[in-house]
């Protein structure tokens, strides 16, 4: 039999290199989207995210060696903490480019084959911050908030054919999007969170994972893990 | 070797309809498995006998009867360190018309009960170093429904205990999440369709109309949330309600 088809973005690190991981140990075959090689993955695509016509070429090429994309899940992102009065322009543009761009130009490349086969499913990592708020994090909450809003709209209007859309909103994790001197990291701020201690990507992947092939009746719904940090 | 190999639950109401769904998936993954329902039955021996259990019926808005359910358990299987707090009692009726012991039943048994559950089974869990309660609150919690003060003011109230224990037992690696189910094919449903003067069949088309997905729920989808939140390898999600409606609200908690 042949292997089942999901594609990650951002896997070529943290959370999306422990989703490819995950996946990959379930027995599916991944292709990793990143700027970098990506390993865990049955094909490697180096391709920015908020390249449209990019990701569709790169899904077209490798559905042709693998077969259609069954699964997708958008985790590329960048963080950064920033007074509101310092985020300019440029900083303003790439953050909705890459964490809400990316997600769409993902969607566009994965969703109409899904759409005909009547089944699939992707799955957005957002954030604890699209929930809760942050200190100085405004533009990244307002670009995971707007992957919030885009999913529980695409949910309810794809689910009727059969293709589910749902979203993982973690709390601070153990990546290297967060430098050593992150106030994430401080021992002041960890154990404020309820289990004392940042989230660990594989905990992610676990429930990523699950909302792709454990919860088939989870729909337009986020799944928090996130150390307690909103609850 | 399933992912609950070497751990043992309780899950209360489980001689039909979710309740048995989720025992049934718990005993798949390798998990000594306690059912529980109001009073004993044949259905609860029948499972038990079927998953290789332990039927001890008990009725948890009884503190007693609950802490004795859970010593019985403990005794048999060892120390229970998973909690399915599924039970439920149901009653509708208009806000100024609900008798008030009714009233009062509702959210003695759906809160209360659940509240003696976790309480009962805490010392084990401490005992075992870690613990998972999965509490099945209810979409109606989240969002209310008319004619149903009581039952969604017990599910709103199990939500702030979900929320509560997760934020005061996470240290302790006991691990709280809750269920919001949306409309689910469980026995209750025939109940409320006789109550509505209507055919299950009208019933199940009538909510799935409201439901993206187009169906409702099945016991299966639910008892499969069960066993994700019963995993001993993640802590990260915690306090947490994971609705599992097939998109009728879209997370609101």
């Amino acid at each position: 039999m042949s292997q089942r088809v999901a594609l990650v973005s951002g896997a070529a690190s943290g959370i999306g290199r422990a989703i490819a991981a995950e996946l990959s140990d379930r027995g599916w075959a991944v292709l990793g989207v990143d700027l970098g090689p990506a390993p865990h993955c049955a094909i490697s695509v180096e391709v920015d995210v908020t390249d449209f016509a990019g990701v569709a070429r790169a899904v077209r090429q490798a559905e042709q060696q693998l077969g259609p994309v069954e699964a997708a899940v958008s985790a590329a992102g960048h963080y950064a903490i920033v007074p509101i009065s310092e985020i300019d322009p440029s900083a303003w543009l790439r953050m909705l480019r890459v964490h809400l761009g990316g997600l769409a130009a993902i969607t566009r490349a994965v969703l109409p084959g899904m759409v005909q086969r009547g089944s699939g499913t992707i799955v957005a990592v957002t954030s604890e911050l699209a929930i809760g708020g942050g200190d100085s994090d405004s533009h990244y909450a307002s670009a995971k908030g707007a992957v919030i809003g885009f999913v529980r709209s695409l949910a309810a209007e794809v689910a009727p054919q059969g293709v589910r859309i749902n979203a993982v909103a973690p709390g601070p994790t153990d990546t290297p999007l967060l430098a050593a001197d992150s106030p994430w990291r401080a021992p002041e701020y960890l154990s404020t969170l309820p289990i004392g201690r940042l989230v660990r990507p594989d905990e992610v992947a676990l429930c990523t994972a699950a909302l792709i092939e454990e919860l088939p009746f989870c729909v337009g719904e986020i799944i928090s893990p996130n150390a307690g940090a909103v609850i | 070797m399933g992912r609950l190999s070497g751990h043992v639950a309780f899950v209360s109401g489980a001689a039909q309809g979710m309740g048995a769904a989720h025992a049934r998936r718990l005993a798949a993954e390798g998990a000594l498995v306690a059912v529980n329902d109001r009073v004993a039955s044949p259905a609860l021996d029948e499972l038990a006998h079927e998953i290789g259990g332990l039927p001890v019926p008990a009725d948890m808005a009884d503190r007693e009867a609950v802490f004795a359910g859970l010593d019985r358990a403990s005794e048999h299987l060892g120390d229970v360190d998973i909690v399915v707090a599924n039970h439920a009692y149901m009653s509708m009726s208009d806000f100024l018309d609900h008798d008030e012991d009714d009233w009062w039943r509702v959210i003695d048994t759906n809160l209360g009960g659940t509240f003696w559950l976790i309480q009962a089974a805490l010392p084990r869990m401490r005992r075992r170093g870690a613990g998972r309660v999965v509490i099945i609150s209810s979409e109606w919690g989240q969002i209310g429904w008319p004619q149903a003060t009581a039952y969604s003011a017990s599910k709103a109230g199990l939500i702030s205990l979900t929320k509560t224990l997760g934020r005061e037992l996470a240290r302790e690696h006991i691990i709280v999440n809750a269920i919001a189910p949306g409309v689910t094919d469980t026995p209750q449903l025939q109940v409320d369709a006789d109550a509505a003067g209507v055919t299950l069949a009208a019933m199940h088309e009538e909510y799935a109309a409201t439901i993206p997905l187009g169906r409702i729920g099945a016991p299966e989808d639910i008892a499969a949330a069960v066993a994700f939140l019963a995993d001993f390898r993640m802590e990260a999600l915690v306090g947490q309600v994971v609705s599992v409606n097939g998109g009728s609200t879209r997370t609101r908690a």
